[in-house]
C-alpha cells in the first residue's frame, strides 16, 4: 500500500504547472456548445500559467487517444536506417475511473497476446495518469451496472479527490511515489478525518448514480454474455440499426474499442506501414479479396460489435469491454443506445419465470 | 527496438503460372525465415500494400517460400502483373498451422477445393517428408475445370509415391478430361480409410468446406478429427486488429486451422 497525501487547490495547481516543464501535460477544458447541456470537457495541452481545472467526470475524448492514434506510421521497413521515435513524456490529468477500467482493454491487446507492440508500451512507460474521482455524472453514465465504481481503485500514478479547498492524493504506482518524493513540499501525508471525508463523499455519489440508474432497469453485468450468445437471431440487432449511417462513431469514441487496419505507404526513402482505426460498423470492415463480405448488413455489424463486447472479452479477459461511459450513446446520430439494445435482448429474451433485475 | 510490424525482404526470384488466373510466387528471403506447414504469412508490395497467404512449399526448404496466389483483389491482381527479381515483403509465420504430430499413425484424408490446395501442398510436402510416420495420405481434390487445376504435373508424381492416394474431379469436363466430372463430394463417397484412426483436412472456398464438412460427418468422421483452414481477412496476423474474429476466436492467432469441434457452436463460421 503506498501512502495517501492531501495538496491544497492552489498548490495542485503550482504542482502540475511545474510538471509541464518536464512533461507534456494535458488537462481538460470545459467546451462550450453542447446540445446536452451538460458541460463537456476535452483535453488540452496545458499552457504557461493556465488553471488546471478538476473535471466532474470524464472527458469527451477516451483515454486510447493518448496511446494509439487516428492514423500513424507504425514502421518504416527497406529504408537505409530505422529512424528511432522520440517520445515524449506525458502526463495526463483528469481521468476517470471508466476510462482506467475500459483501456484494461486496450493494455490487453497491446501488451499481452503474441507480441508485445513496441510503441504502444513505450507510449504507456512514458505517460503518468493523475485521475480523479468523479464528483458528479452525465446521464448517459452508466458505470455501476457494469460493477465499476465512479472512483479509480488503480491503474493510476496518482488519485486525486476533491475535499474542501483541495484534493485528497492516492498515490498508485512506484512512479506515482516518486512524483511525491520530487515534489514533497506541496503534499502532506493525508489525516484520517480526512480520509473519512473522502468516503463520505464516495458514498454519496454512488448514492446519487444509483438512484439515477435504479429506475433504467439495466441489465445486470453476469447477464450480458449470455444475452448475446441467446439473442444471437433476435430481431434485436436489425430493428436497433434501422437509424445506424454507419459513421463508425461509437468504435472510435469508444475507451475499449481497439480495431485497427494496416495499410502501406510509399514514403521519402523507403516504405512505411500505416496503422489507421477501423470501425466494425464500416461497410468494408471484414470484406475479404474477391469482394465477399462476412458482415454484410448493418445488422450483423451491429451483432459483431456486441458479441465482441460481452462475448469475446468475458471468454478471452474475464471482462466485458464496456465501461458505461456513454460516449457511444452521446456521440450516436442515430440514437442508438448500448443500454437499449442490451434490455431489448434482455426483455426479448425473458420469460414469466426469468426476470432481469439489476442488483447494484 | 523490435518492430511487429516491419517485414523482412524478400526477392521474387520465379513466377510459375499455374492456371489462367493462379500463380505460384516463388521467394528467397534474405533474412532467416522459416514457418510449419499451415502457417500464414503477410506478403507485402512494398508501398503498396499486403495480404495473408499460406505458403505452399515445404516447410523444410529454408532457402524459398512457394505462395501460390490467386487474382482476386488489389494486391494479388498487382502481384500477378509483377515482374521477377523485384522485393517483396514477408511479416510471419502467424498462426499454429498443422497439428502433424496428431496425424501419426493414422490414415489422413486430405479434402481439397481450387487454389485451397495452396496450402494442402505444404502439407502434403510434410507428410510426404515424414511418411512413415503416418499410415496413408489420401487426396480428393476438386476444381472447376481442367484448366482451373493447380499443380497439373506435379499430381500424376505424387500418385506414384507409396502410401499414396489422389483422385481428382472437375465440376465441368472438356474434350480432354477423361477423369471424374462432378463436385467435390461426388468422390468422398467410401473413402479408402479406416474412420477409427483417421484425420480429415479440408481446404477450399467456404461452400465447399461447409458441404465437404456435412458430408465427412455423414461419413462418420468425428468433429475433432475433421480439421478446417479458415480464413477472413487478417491484417495484423497477432491477434491485435480484430478483423478475423470468429467467435471467441481470432483466426490468425488462434488458428488458421481449426477442429471442427472448435467451431461447430459458432455461429456463421461459414459466411
Amino acid at each position: 500500500m503506498y501512502n495517501i497525501y492531501y495538496i491544497s487547490a492552489i498548490q495542485l495547481n503550482e504542482f502540475i504547472l511545474r510538471l509541464r516543464g518536464r512533461y507534456t501535460v494535458f488537462t481538460p477544458v470545459e467546451k462550450t456548445e453542447n446540445y446536452t447541456r451538460e458541460t463537456d470537457y476535452s483535453y488540452r495541452k496545458l499552457a504557461a500559467g493556465e488553471q488546471v481545472i478538476f473535471n466532474p467526470y470524464r472527458a469527451v475524448e477516451p483515454l486510447k487517444t493518448f496511446f494509439t492514434r487516428v492514423e500513424e506510421e507504425v514502421c518504416e521497413y527497406f529504408a537505409p536506417s530505422q529512424p528511432v521515435n522520440e517520445l515524449e513524456k506525458a502526463v495526463i490529468f483528469g481521468v476517470k475511473s471508466c476510462d482506467i477500467a475500459g483501456h484494461k482493454i486496450q493494455d490487453f491487446v497491446f501488451l499481452e497476446g503474441v507480441e508485445v507492440d513496441t510503441l504502444y508500451r513505450l507510449r504507456r512507460e512514458n505517460t503518468l495518469i493523475i485521475s480523479g474521482d468523479c464528483t458528479d455524472f452525465k446521464q448517459v453514465c452508466h458505470c455501476l451496472s457494469w460493477e465499476i465504481l465512479p472512483y479509480p481503485t488503480w491503474g493510476f500514478d496518482l488519485n486525486l479527490s476533491p475535499l474542501n479547498e483541495g484534493y485528497i492524493v492516492e498515490v498508485g504506482s512506484e512512479k506515482g511515489e516518486a512524483l511525491i518524493e520530487e515534489y514533497k513540499e506541496y503534499f502532506i501525508p493525508a489525516k484520517d478525518v480526512q480520509i473519512a471525508g473522502r468516503l463520505a463523499k464516495r458514498e454519496s455519489l454512488i448514492d446519487r448514480l444509483r438512484r439515477h440508474l435504479l429506475p433504467q432497469n439495466l441489465v445486470r453485468r453476469e447477464d450480458a454474455q449470455r444475452l448475446v450468445k441467446d439473442g444471437y437471431s433476435l430481431d434485436t440487432w436489425q430493428q436497433f440499426m434501422q437509424t445506424c449511417v454507419e459513421c463508425g462513431g461509437c468504435n472510435f469514441i469508444c475507451d475499449t474499442c481497439h480495431c485497427f487496419l494496416l495499410s502501406d505507404r510509399k514514403g521519402k526513402e523507403g516504405n512505411t506501414k500505416v496503422r489507421a482505426w477501423d470501425a466494425c460498423l464500416y461497410a468494408n470492415y471484414a470484406r475479404v479479396a474477391g469482394g465477399a463480405n462476412p458482415l454484410k448488413l448493418r445488422a450483423q455489424r451491429l451483432r459483431f460489435r456486441y458479441t465482441k463486447k460481452f462475448d469475446f472479452f468475458i471468454e478471452n479477459l474475464g471482462i466485458p469491454a464496456c465501461c458505461g461511459c456513454g460516449r457511444c450513446i452521446e456521440v450516436c446520430p442515430g440514437k442508438i443506445d448500448i443500454r437499449e439494445v442490451l434490455k431489448d435482448l434482455a426483455k426479448k429474451l425473458s420469460t414469466k419465470n426469468e426476470k432481469y433485475i439489476p442488483s447494484y | 527496438m523490435k518492430n511487429i510490424f516491419r517485414p523482412i525482404e524478400a526477392t521474387l526470384e520465379d513466377v510459375i503460372s499455374e492456371t489462367p488466373n493462379i500463380k505460384t510466387f516463388v521467394l528467397r528471403p534474405k533474412e532467416e525465415f522459416s514457418f510449419r506447414t499451415g502457417q500464414f504469412v503477410e506478403l507485402t508490395i512494398p508501398g503498396i500494400g499486403e495480404a495473408p497467404f499460406t505458403p505452399s512449399s515445404d516447410p523444410g526448404n529454408k532457402e524459398k517460400i512457394d505462395i501460390t496466389i490467386m487474382k482476386a483483389g488489389r494486391v494479388t491482381s498487382l502481384l500477378h502483373t509483377s515482374p521477377k527479381n523485384i522485393s517483396l515483403g514477408i511479416r510471419g509465420p502467424y498462426g499454429k498451422g498443422y497439428p502433424l504430430e496428431k496425424f501419426y499413425g493414422k490414415d489422413v484424408f486430405i479434402v481439397g477445393g481450387g487454389v485451397g490446395l495452396a496450402p494442402l501442398r505444404s502439407l502434403l510436402f510434410s507428410l510426404f517428408a515424414g511418411i512413415d510416420n503416418y499410415n496413408k495420405v489420401v487426396l480428393r481434390y476438386g476444381a472447376r475445370s481442367p484448366g482451373d487445376i493447380v499443380y497439373k504435373e506435379q499430381i500424376p508424381k505424387w500418385q506414384k509415391l507409396k502410401k499414396v492416394d489422389i483422385v481428382t474431379t472437375v465440376d465441368v469436363g472438356n474434350a480432354e478430361w477423361t477423369g471424374n466430372v462432378g463436385l467435390i463430394t461426388t468422390i468422398l463417397k467410401e473413402p479408402p480409410v479406416d474412420l477409427k484412426k483417421a484425420a480429415a483436412i479440408v481446404c477450399g472456398p467456404p461452400i465447399m468446406m461447409k458441404f465437404v464438412t456435412l458430408k465427412l460427418l455423414d461419413l462418420g468422421f468425428k468433429p475433432e478429427d475433421i480439421y478446417l483452414s479458415m480464413e477472413k481477412n487478417m491484417s495484423c496476423g497477432l491477434g491485435k486488429c480484430g478483423h478475423c474474429r470468429l467467435g471467441s476466436f481470432y483466426i490468425c492467432k488462434d488458428g488458421p486451422v481449426f477442429t471442427y469441434e472448435q467451431l461447430k457452436d459458432v455461429h456463421d463460421i461459414w459466411d
